[in-house]
């Protein structure tokens, strides 16, 4: 269907100026390909080579600007371009993630689909690892994998509408396409201050959680924790990534140090706009009435609360540590970092039951969460009490509201229709790893096929079974690898921007 | 009084009709065969042209009047006219007629500087919510806008409250935001001092918030079923203020609108209401809906004719209370001898209104009890009062009582620590032959 739809594309009488959507991506792929500077510069640190990052951002750079030399007097991107750009730019960018670990001469990462996989699930914060072994890493590829959840959790076109002016045409519906939610909430006049806006909070709160964290470990409440993992695991919660250079995630850290993160995950799983308002402007009116987030603190305690009671009946910990698990898993897997603070494989059916939910459940609009969002569940709640309402009585008038504002019907069909895509792809992406794996012949139970695909999907992290929080995804076949890549990718674009691509209309004029 | 009336419709005839006699009028209106009417029957000053035209007013001689009233159906006219007025005529009283609810908040909040702003709109509402409002009460009236509330309740004798009847009213429990301004026990006014008691058969006057009205009503007739659904067919201008009102009281509105862009509208703008798109004019739509079970069906539709068919339709299924708004004079006649039980001028009142200012331009609302024997005055403090400045436990008790004190848009209810201030709104209760007393002491 792409072939046709590019074969098209490419006649002159085409809707969509593809020339126009090359540039565009390839001025974005030029400038983010700066970002090896960072892991370059650790590995300079470290002493470790430094040139599987100059190479990676030199390829990277330079088909950058090939694409837009190739394509030079297509400057002008349109609405219509934007799918096309963000839905390129995504799969360009985990390219580019993953020349690093390809040249890095790590055979955990050799097989090229294996490093596509690893940068994929960077960029797109979910946190699923093909690793087996971890540590074993240089520092500076473990911090590029860090650095990859970070620069996806805003977005990457977010970041760049932020410091380039070319980007302020149509930059509304880029960032519409990149942000979370069925709506984005302004939070200045421009699209490029509230893109600036969004970026310092997270700067400013990344900075925040790295900073609590090194106190933590130079006061020895947590020998492990070194200002190495302190910045790791902030450059990871803010974006609600999981990736964790330790072995076994963070269930070596101190209780203390589970705790602060917890209450980052909370935040990244929030909506920026109304964290923005509290901090910065000190308006805390919107945060204490918003009803997504009242949901999602209800979502979440009702999560923990459950998790609670099967694993203390279970008996598997003890009360405070049984407390501390629940909340804990209860809040990575709902706002989709995936961390894990105890091998969740253990727990019993119900609980895993549990946690499939919360993948579903997701974090709210305008964070840096994935999964379905709880404002898109809160609308759909109210739909079908208004359609039930409507069978009574057909006459009624009700139009939906959210926070004391009418929700557009256009808007509302906009979440049924996503909410039918997300469950649609899932089900066929279950379909095609259980396939695959009897195939292949991997032990896999049907719950360990439905996670892997509710994880990818959803942006979570780990699934159960082989692929467990303490597990690896290395098992699954190329074929299975490949079907949560796309997972991924459409999960984090909220399948739109993507599914538009596919259809006739989008590429006709 | 030299008394300028722009427009020459319904509601000027009518204010014409009321203040003829007593005073010198001019009316001014674009329609020279209105004016002629006009002139046929009243001798009054016509004179033809734009009320909002600066040439038109200032030939007409507004600088020698009194009082400005402006009363076209068009609000833009009217309020540039009268701002025109308070240019060339400083000293004249401005009354303004407009029938949008927004422009009336806006006066309120002392951004228009304009004496009197009655709205159409909001008079019909206030006569609909007093006919369905507080069922106990006598006799109800409403002033500033619908934040106070005055009403005469009965105290039945079967009625048992051993906390508040029977009891010294300094220790009686009584619904807040609100007083109880006078005591009527058969022909004797009793002051409600500390130590008096409400007693079976007595006759209380009370002033407060709306809900406290209804919780006095609730109160006096315990058991009695509450109005709690009102219909309200069309979703108007009238029908929204109509609804917008009942809801802050408390009652639960079904709104009935044809139009489905409007209905949605309506929709958007009342949260609390339930809003039906429907013709209101199908028998299967009103029984499936179960009209019937309402307390009070009101018919705001602009078509008369419509009004009166739905509201007889409504009688058949059974509604109790049918509140017809009629557009033409002769509509309330016909509305009434067709069995509507209650039918509204929207004009009618709107120049009533503007009348009542008219009399006593201080004076914004009289409202009458016990015959004539006593009356709630709605007045505005002069700076030069001797009250001003006293807290209300130094005011002398004599048979005059104040009930709501409305500042800066807002209405309270005063205890003995507040304190009165000039500019004021006061809605105070009296003997009808002490107005001319207190109204001077204010």
């Amino acid at each position: 269907m792409i072939a046709t739809g590019l074969r098209r594309a490419l006649s002159p009488a085409v809707g969509v100026d593809v020339p126009a959507a090359i540039n565009l991506t390839g001025t974005l792929l030029k400038y983010l390909s700066l970002t090896a500077a960072l892991p370059a510069a650790v590995a300079v640190g470290y002493d470790e080579p430094v040139w599987p990052f100059v190479a990676a951002g030199a390829i990277a750079g330079g088909t950058g600007i090939a694409m837009e030399v190739l394509t030079r007097g297509h400057e002008d991107a349109g609405i219509r371009e934007g799918f096309l750009v963000v839905s390129l730019t995504w799969l360009l960018a985990a390219a580019y993630g993953a020349l690093p670990y390809l040249f890095s001469g790590e055979d955990q990462l050799a097989n090229p689909i294996d490093a596509y996989f690893e940068a994929m699930s960077g960029f797109t914060t979910t946190g699923a690892s093909i690793l087996t072994a971890i540590p074993e890493l240089d520092h500076s590829v473990l911090i590029w994998r860090q650095f990859t959840q970070w620069l996806g959790g805003m977005g990457i076109i977010v970041l760049f509408l932020a410091v380039l002016p070319r980007l302020r045409v149509g930059g509304r519906q880029l960032l519409e396409s990149e942000l979370p939610g069925p709506e984005i909430e302004p939070l200045a006049a421009s699209i490029r201050d509230t893109a600036r806006r969004l970026w310092l909070l997270y700067i400013g709160l990344t900075a925040a959680e790295a900073v609590l964290l090194a106190v933590l470990g130079w006061t020895g409440v947590d020998d492990r924790m070194s200002v190495f993992n302190a910045a790791s695991h902030a450059f990871t919660t803010l974006p609600t990534g999981g990736f964790s250079p330790e072995a076994r995630s963070i269930e070596e850290f101190a209780a203390a140090t589970q705790w602060v993160i917890i209450a980052f995950m909370v935040i990244a799983g929030a909506n920026f706009a109304l964290t923005y308002a509290a901090l910065v402007r000190g308006r805390f009116r919107p945060l204490v009435r918003d009803e997504e987030l009242r949901l999602y603190l209800f979502l979440l305690g009702l999560g923990a609360a459950v998790l609670f009671f099967e694993i203390w009946t279970e008996e598997l910990y003890g009360a405070s540590e049984s407390v501390r698990h629940a909340v804990f898993h209860a809040v990575s897997t709902m706002t989709t970092t995936g961390y894990a603070s105890t091998d969740s494989n253990e727990w019993t059916s119900l609980a895993l039951v549990v946690v499939v939910a919360l993948m579903f459940a997701g974090g709210s609009a305008g964070s840096t969460g994935g999964g379905v969002k709880v404002v898109r569940h809160l609308l759909i709640g109210r739909l079908l009490r208004r359609e039930l309402d409507q069978t009574v009585h057909p006459e009624l008038v009700a139009p939906i509201r959210l926070n004391v504002r009418v929700v557009d019907e256009r808007t509302l069909r906009a979440v049924l229709a996503f909410v039918l895509l997300y469950v649609g792809l899932f089900a066929v992406g279950t379909l095609l790893i259980v396939a695959d794996a009897s195939r292949t012949g991997l032990d896999l139970r049907v719950i360990d096929a439905i996670a892997a695909s509710a994880t990818t999907i959803g942006n979570v992290g780990p699934a159960f079974g082989p692929a467990g929080p303490m597990g690896s995804f290395d098992p699954f076949s190329d074929f299975s690898k490949g079907v949560m890549i796309v997972l991924m990718w459409l999960g984090r674009l909220e399948i739109i921007p993507v599914a538009v691509l596919l259809t006739r209309a989008y590429w006709r004029a | 009084m030299r008394i300028f009336v722009i427009g020459a419709g319904q509601v000027g005839t009518t204010i014409v009709e009321a203040l003829h006699a007593e005073h010198q009028l001019t009316v001014v209106d674009t329609d020279a065969g209105r004016l002629q009417a006009v002139s046929q029957r009243f001798d009054v000053t016509i004179v033809t042209g734009n009320g909002a035209s600066r040439q038109t007013l200032v030939e007409a001689g507004v600088r020698d009047a009194d009082l400005f009233i402006a009363c076209t159906s068009r609000d833009e006219i009217n309020i540039i006219s009268s701002l025109l007025s308070r240019k060339l005529a400083p000293s004249a009283k401005t009354i303004v007629r407009t029938g949008n609810v927004e422009y009336l908040h806006v006066w309120r909040e002392r951004e228009l500087d304009f004496d009197h702003m009655v709205s159409s709109e909001e008079e019909t509402a206030l006569a609909i919510s007093q006919n369905i409002g507080v069922p106990a009460a006598k006799q109800t009236d409403v002033f500033a806008g619908g934040q106070v509330q005055i009403v005469e309740l009965e105290v039945d004798s079967h009625v048992r409250h051993p906390q508040s009847i029977g009891v010294p009213l300094r220790d009686a429990s009584l619904p807040d935001d609100s007083r109880i301004v006078g005591i009527i026990r058969g022909d004797q006014q009793i002051l409600p001092r500390g130590a008096e008691k409400i007693e079976a058969g007595d006759r209380i006057i009370v002033i407060g918030s709306p809900r406290a009205a209804r919780e006095w009503s609730g109160l006096m007739t315990r058991g009695r079923r509450r109005v709690d659904d009102v219909v309200i067919f069309g979703a108007g201008r009238a029908g929204v203020a109509t609804a917008r009102l009942l809801l802050k009281e408390g009652i639960g509105v079904r709104l009935i609108e044809p139009n489905a862009e409007r209905a949605r509208e309506v929709a958007d703008l009342l949260p609390k209401a339930r809003v039906l798109q429907a013709t209101g004019l199908d028998p299967e739509f009103l029984q499936r809906e179960r009209i019937s079970q309402s307390e009070a069906a009101v018919f705001a539709m602009r078509d008369d004719a419509k009004n009166l068919y739905a509201a007889t339709l409504a009688r058949l299924q059974g509604v109790d209370l049918t509140i017809a708004i009629a557009h033409e004079a002769v509509s309330v006649r016909v509305f009434e001898q067709a069995g509507v039980d209650v039918a509204i001028d929207p004009r009618r009142l709107t120049a009533e209104e503007i009348v009542r200012f008219a009399h006593d331009p201080r004076t914004q609302q009289v409202a009458m009890f016990e015959g004539d024997r006593y009356e709630v005055v709605d007045i505005v403090v002069r700076d030069e009062s001797d009250l001003v400045g006293k807290p209300f436990r130094e005011m002398p008790m004599t048979g005059t009582l104040i009930g709501a004190i409305v500042r800066d848009g807002a209405a309270f209810f005063p205890h003995g620590d507040d304190v009165l201030q000039a500019g004021d709104r006061v809605i105070l209760f009296t003997e009808s032959r002490r107005v001319a007393e207190v109204e001077r002491a204010l």
